[in-house]
This record gives structure tokens, sequence and C-alpha cells, in this order.
């Protein structure tokens, strides 16, 4: 009976409902904001397998801490917030600014592309493409590979409008969250930010595990478009070795970095 | 005279029934056809028109009917593997990828793009049961008493634990990105899954529903989907996705033995009942590799159809 009852007591213990805050700031018209919002009913969807809630509070933040904010505005605006949270993971998703990256902040994680990782993409394509009026993107409608194609679809029907970088920077911020609460079984900001920071793997839908840089941009691989069509991918086959995330863009902080 | 020459038709029909074909059948994912291969002279017999986006391939217990997954028709397909008639089409519920045959002969598919797994039985083609899951449900494996199924979810990247007959979930196993295939051992005890972002392989207490073992299969080009076991169960093959090489690991260890190179982009794996041949789809070459599992050589690359996904074998 006593083990009955113990056995009952672990169990329960282990099925304790975690509620994870997250914190969204800027505007509800932008694209970054869908994808927030998709990536939240799908955390919610895993989280019903695991016990955990997800809820967004947008502008207003009614919780003092958040287990993560999410933000779509602009530079100076995104390093006062940063700034005024330390020890909680900040994640831009709309500001591809190189200066941004190079201020290095250890909250501050950069989930959208930058435009030198963007430059580093076309150049590679243009060694094979010298004539290509392809743009580099990190996400596109017409991408299909890596259930992309599903992805796409799903936030199409959800949505009403296409995926576009923004929304998927947004989808994939609370994506790489919920996975990373999912693994830690815990959603404390410092921890999550620890575990981010260093021991993410995540599936971003885009055919290859990704991590964060030293300068907290997110490693992943572009598209290049032209005409609306999937023309490539960087990094590029044939000019790199198409899993050198890190031929797009800089890796590393001016000083030493203290992570 | 006519009562024997009825019985005898009768132990013809029911043998005839029971008899292998010895086909070595092909989804071609954007041929929108399977390759009907024959087993003993490792050459295209024929290639059947099937319908639109073929995936999962199964074959029922008794060997009579071959079931084809057709994702952007929302149907099964029920093909004569004798005759090679496509029979008839039953809905298989949203977008189906990939299935598994119980025992009894009822399918368990998953719907890739409705989070569920849908089971089917495919002579009435009535909807038994429809079982949420995490998000992009693709591997489906049943143990040999069919009292457990594993269906992974890819986005969700979670084993989900499927009790029959009371078709609900009972555990979910947690792993690493992208789980997409599983298979069983013999007794039902341990399984063995892939993560294809996470390259890695593990094998699965399916008691505790926990995983026991993990190894990554080597550089990030190794994107692992199908997993087999060997007829004597000591190894394990697993399709290296764009790393173009099948890997053989101790089913024990998970340490690597060999690496056998194949066609680009393998993800469909079949082992002959005997265990002396692997047959393995490169979605990218276009073809079909056979393997002699004594010496872990591809013997024969068979053409196939556009962007062959899956692979059953009727002996």
């Amino acid at each position: 009976m006593t083990l009955l009852l113990l056995i009952t007591l672990i169990r329960t213990a282990v099925a304790v409902p975690i509620e994870v805050q997250l914190h969204y700031v800027g505007a509800r018209e932008d694209a970054a904001f869908l994808g927030v919002t998709q990536g939240l009913e799908e955390a919610n969807l895993q989280g019903r397998f695991l016990g955990q809630r997800y809820v967004l509070e947008v502008e207003r933040a009614a919780s003092a801490r958040p287990a993560a904010i999410l933000a779509a505005i602009e530079e100076e605006a995104l390093v006062a917030l940063a700034g005024r949270h330390p020890d909680i993971p900040v994640f831009n998703l709309s500001s591809e600014s190189d200066a941004l990256r190079a201020k290095c902040l250890a909250n501050l994680l950069h989930v959208i592309s930058s435009r030198e990782m963007k430059r580093d993409a076309l150049a590679q394509w243009r060694k094979l493409h010298p004539d290509s009026k392809a743009q580099a993107q990190a996400w596109h409608p017409e991408f299909k590979k890596y259930s992309a194609e599903q992805l796409s679809k799903r936030f199409f029907k959800a949505r009403g409008q296409a995926m576009d970088d923004g929304a998927w920077a947004g989808w994939a911020a609370v994506k790489l969250l919920s996975d990373s609460v999912a693994r830690l079984g815990a959603a404390e900001p410092a921890k999550l930010l620890g575990y981010i920071r260093t021991r993410l793997a995540f599936d971003g839908q885009k055919g290859i595990d990704m991590s964060f840089r030293p300068n907290g941009q997110l490693r992943q691989p572009l598209l290049l478009v032209e005409g609306g069509t999937i023309a490539g991918e960087a990094p590029v086959k044939g000019v790199v070795d198409i899993e050198d995330l890190d031929s797009l863009g800089s890796s590393t902080c001016p000083q030493p970095d203290s992570q | 005279m006519k009562a024997f020459f009825i019985l005898v038709l009768i132990t013809y029909v029911s043998a005839a029934a029971a008899a292998p074909t010895e086909r070595v059948f092909v989804t071609n994912e954007r041929g929108n056809t399977v390759s009907v291969i024959s087993g003993r002279t490792l050459r295209v017999e024929t290639t059947i028109a099937v319908g639109k986006q073929p995936r999962g391939i199964g074959l029922a217990p008794d060997g009579s009917a071959l079931y084809v997954a057709l994702g952007r028709e929302n149907a099964i397909a029920v093909i004569d593997p004798k005759t090679l008639k496509v029979l008839r089409k039953i809905p298989s519920g949203d977008d189906p990828e990939a299935f598994g045959v119980h025992p009894n002969g009822n399918l368990y598919i998953s719907n890739e793009d409705a989070a569920k797994a849908s089971v089917i039985d495919p002579v009435s083609a009535k909807v038994i049961a429809e079982i949420p899951v995490g998000l992009e449900p693709e591997g489906v494996a049943i143990s040999p008493d069919g009292k457990q199924v594993i269906v992974t979810s890819e986005s969700t990247n979670m084993l989900h634990i499927i009790a029959v007959p009371e078709h609900k979930v009972v555990a979910n196993i947690l792993v690493g990105a992208r789980p997409r295939a599983a298979v069983f051992a013999r007794d039902g005890k341990t399984a063995y899954a892939t993560s294809e972002i996470a390259g890695e392989v593990k094998r699965v207490d399916m008691v505790a529903h926990k995983v026991l073992n993990k190894v990554p299969l080597g550089d990030d080009k190794i994107k692992p989907k199908d997993v087999l076991l060997s007829k004597d169960e000591t190894t394990l093959y697993v399709a290296g996705g764009r790393a173009d090489q099948i890997i053989v690991l101790d089913a024990q260890t998970l340490q690597v033995k060999t690496r056998i190179p194949v066609g680009q982009r393998v993800w469909g794996l079949a082992l002959t009942r005997d265990g002396r041949r692997l047959y393995c789809t490169n979605g990218v070459s276009n073809s079909v590799s056979v393997i002699d599992t004594a010496t872990d050589k591809v013997i024969q690359t068979i053409a196939v159809g556009e962007a062959p996904w899956g692979v059953v074998i009727d002996d």
C-alpha cells in the first residue's frame, strides 16, 4: 500500500505541469508575430504529451520574469531591452543589422539571418552563376525539401499568408525554446539561456541541425531565390562544404567571449 | 469426380495464395509508380501506375495484398501482388506517408499533415481509430505480438507508444531531432529508431519505454532514415540518407562495423526472409541497390522510377 502510494506520488511528480510564459514585444501586424503564434500552437501540441503549457503575453507583460522575450523591434530598442533583462534570453526576430551582432550581447539571440550572411550566400552563389539575379533569403514558400513544405503548408493554412523570413524567425524562436524546455524539463530563463547557447541542436526544417554562434547568431542555411523559385541553397555545393554554416557571416566576437 | 476436381482446385488456389511471388516492390514518389523487381533475376519486370505520391508500402500478413500509401490522394492503393492489378483505393485519412501492417491485418497509418495516426481495416475500408500524435508523424513500427505500435513524430521529436487494442498513447519518448523510422526486435522488448537531423540511432527499452543507448553515426552528412535488424538480430542496418551509404552496426553496442556505399539519398530498406539480401532505395539516383549481407557488398544496382522511397519483398 505504501509502495503503491509512493509510486503514485512519483508519477504525479513527473507529470507536474510546467507553464512557460513567453513575452512578445513588437507589432501584431509583423510577420514575426504570426510566426510566433504558429510556433506557440505547435509548442502546445508538443506540450500536451509532456505536461507543458506555453502562454504568450503581448506588449504588456503580466509576469515580471518570462522564460524568454521575443522581439520584433528596431536595433536600439532591442539593445535596451536586452540590457534591462540580462538573465532572460531575448530573441531578435527582425533586425538584420551586422553591427548588432558585433555587440555580442550575452542574452541577445538573433534568429533572423544577418545582412552579412546574405551577402556571403550571394557571393558563394555568384562564383558558380556570375550573372545570377538571385536574392538570398532565410525562407521561401517555394522551398520544399526537408519538410519545409509541411511547415509552409500548415503556416499558410492557419495564418492565411505565406511564410517569409520574419515569420520563419518567429516560428523558429518558439520551436527552439519549446525543444529546449522539453529536453531540460525546466523553463527557468537563465538555465534556458545556458542550454540554448551551448547545447542546442535544433531542427528548423531546413535540413540541418542549428546552433548559436558566440555572437548570438543562429547558424542556418539560406536560400537563393530567383524569379520566385528556389535557384539554390547556401552554403553552396561546389564552392564550400554544404555543412559549413559558418561560411555564411561572422562567427566570432571582437573580444574573447566570456560564455 | 466433380467433388475431387473442386477439391483439387481449392488446394491449387489456396496453394497459389500462399506461394510468395519473390518480387520486390518499390514505390517511386515522383514517378507515381511501383517498380516490380524479380527477386530471382534482379531485373525490373514491370512498372505499375499506382497514383499520386506513393511512399509507404507493405504486404498483408498472408501476402495476398500489397498496400501503397498515396500521399496526394489521401488513399491506400490495394494491389494484387500476383496479377499486379490495382484492385481498389481505400480512404486513409489526410496525407498518408508511412504505415505498418499489424499481424491481424489492420493498417496503422501516419497522417503527416494531420498530426494523427489512423487505424484502418483494409478489407472493410473502415476507420477503426484515429490517434492524435505529434507534428509530422512518419515512421510506424508494430511489435511482433501486435500489442505496441511506435509512431515517430518528426517535428515534435518523439516516439509515441500506442497500446493495442486500446489505441491509447501510453508513453512519449523524447529523442534527437526528426525521428523518422523504428523497428522492433523479435521479442518485442527492444526497438531501434533513427533521428535524421540529430544523425543518430538509438536502442529503446520497450518495457520501461526508455532510451538504452544511442550513437551519432558520423559526420553531418549522415541523415539516417530506415533501420532494420539482420535475421540473427546481431546486426543493425541503417539507411544513411545523403551520406549515400548503409551503416552496419552491432545491434547491442551500436558500434559501427562497416559502411556500404550505395546510391544517392538512401532511405528505404528491406531484407529477404532468409536474411541474405538487403535492398535499399536511392531517391536521388533513381535506383535500388541489392546487397549481399554475407560480404556487405552491392551485387546489383537496378534503375527504377523517379525518387524511389519504400521497398517491400514478397518472399
